[in-house]
């Protein structure tokens, strides 16, 4: 129970000093970001390989390559199992399969 | 006899990959010549995936040998209709005394799932068949092997997911609202009960709901499961999920409740990436749970029937995104008896196109 405790508090901590540092980094990047009307706009707009890097990492190890042969399918299969909508699968097929 | 009843359950287990296989071939045909978008040159074409693996477990001083393999067959009709079916072979091998004597066992065969998907838009897909049973983050999301950070799924995984881990029946799908900031999921579905050898399932009715921050790399999320047969029960379970953007850290936490009991395990792994180490080394993956079970009504449905605390510690190696070593131990914490547990192995995901597609 001593080492569960521990393992606990030593967890809780990590994510405190991560929620920190992300919380400071937003704060810069959103003062940058606030300079130009254009980039706000890029901002809120995800692109394909945003979709891709934010999603796969859910649950895996994101492939480093995928044959355009295959992507269809496999971004089809993911957009079931991930609960992707039709906008996410689109980006990602144009940022894979370009 | 004998002979003729393994024919007979040969035949049985060979169907649903027979008809997978002959609908693949004419899919081949229908979808290679076509969809082709101005956006992109995605083509949909059937393909096979899945993931391979080979286990030595050391539990409590027992030694289990498990190679496995899970082939996935993805066959779209079209953009918007995918049949695709997991079929899982698994093989336990252990000592015929347990710690002495020849190893002898068998190989397992199940058809985990094997469904048709229409994926109508951002809000519905709908899905008939037999699929995996959505509760937490286990069994439709972090089930392959080549996923899941430790092999050993968690104490409280048997809960919410029926009698075989899959319902046969309906499910819808989708994205509820989506927003660049956040989006919220969800699933519904329904699972009549079956005997069928291969196919069996629960009478089962759930759903679950989840938030997803993309630009937090966050995702809240719940499940809810009634058992609809003989003894009538609630299943809940809530799950955070979180990969910071910034780190290369992967926290997954979860709290299961159920009549038989109740438990929560915390997950977190963290890859090398980042440290100023050499890069042979910086695809070193350190993984670490912890998980409390508290059995209601003396366990049972594969729930231990006493309180029971455990804890792993794993270093994973990635040699390519799709090829791992694995290795890791834990030890668990009961009143039945305390025991050190060893995983050392590999894991391989594979994907491959069934049909010729087009040159670029």
């Amino acid at each position: 129970m001593k080492f569960f405790s521990s393992y606990f508090s030593v967890l809780l901590l990590l994510a405190g000093i991560l929620l920190t540092a992300g919380a400071k980094a937003e704060s810069s990047s959103s003062t940058q970001q606030q300079n130009t009307a254009s980039q706000k706009q890029a901002r809120s707009q995800p692109n394909g390989e945003e979709i891709f890097r934010a999603n796969c990492v859910r649950c895996h190890m994101p492939p480093s390559s995928m044959s355009p042969r295959t992507t269809g399918t496999v971004i089809m299969h993911m957009r079931v199992r991930a609960r992707l909508s039709h906008q996410d699968e689109r980006l990602l097929l144009k940022y894979l399969a370009p | 006899m004998r002979i003729a009843q393994r024919r007979s359950e040969l035949k049985k287990t060979l169907f649903v990959p027979g008809i997978l296989m002959l609908s693949a071939l004419l899919s081949g045909r229908l979808t290679a010549q076509d969809m082709q978008s101005n956006e992109n040159h995605a083509q949909y074409i059937p393909a096979i995936s899945g993931g391979l693996g080979y286990i030595h477990n050391v539990n409590g001083g027992v030694t289990s040998l498990i190679p496995q393999i899970n082939p996935v067959l993805l066959v779209p009709f079209g953009s918007h209709v995918l049949l695709e079916s997991r079929t899982s072979f698994i093989g336990f091998f252990q000592r015929r005394n347990l710690t002495s004597g020849p190893f002898t066992g068998k190989v397992f065969k199940s058809v985990d799932y094997a469904q048709v998907d229409w994926l109508a838009n951002t809000h519905i897909i709908a899905t008939a068949g037999r699929y995996l049973l959505p509760f937490g983050l286990y069994s439709d999301r972090l089930g392959p092997l080549w996923i899941r950070n430790f092999q050993d799924t968690p104490i409280t995984a048997p809960i919410g997911i029926g009698t075989s881990g899959s319902g046969d029946g309906f499910m819808l799908r989708g994205v509820a609202t989506q927003k660049p900031s956040y989006s919220v999921q969800y699933t519904a579905y329904f699972s009549a009960r079956s005997d069928i050898n291969q196919l069996q399932s629960a009478r089962v009715a759930g759903g679950d709901a989840s938030i997803f921050l993309p630009r937090a790399r966050l995702e809240v999320g719940t499940s809810y499961q009634r058992f609809l047969q003989d003894h009538e029960i609630n299943s809940v379970s809530t799950y955070v999920s979180w990969q910071p953007l910034s780190v290369p850290l992967d926290i997954k936490a979860e709290g299961d409740y159920s009549y038989n009991g109740q438990g929560y395990w915390i997950e977190s792994a963290y890859l090398f990436q980042q440290l100023p180490i050499p890069s042979i080394f910086r695809r070193t993956q350190l993984v670490g749970r912890m998980q409390q079970f508290f059995p209601k009504n003396n366990g049972g449905n594969n729930l231990p029937s006493v309180e029971t605390n455990r804890f792993d510690f794993g270093l994973n190696y990635y040699f390519r995104d799709d090829l791992r070593f694995i290795s890791s131990y834990g030890r668990t914490f009961s009143s039945h008896g305390n025991a050190n547990i060893w995983n050392v192995g590999f894991t391989y995901r594979f994907l491959f196109p069934l049909w010729p597609g087009r040159a670029k």
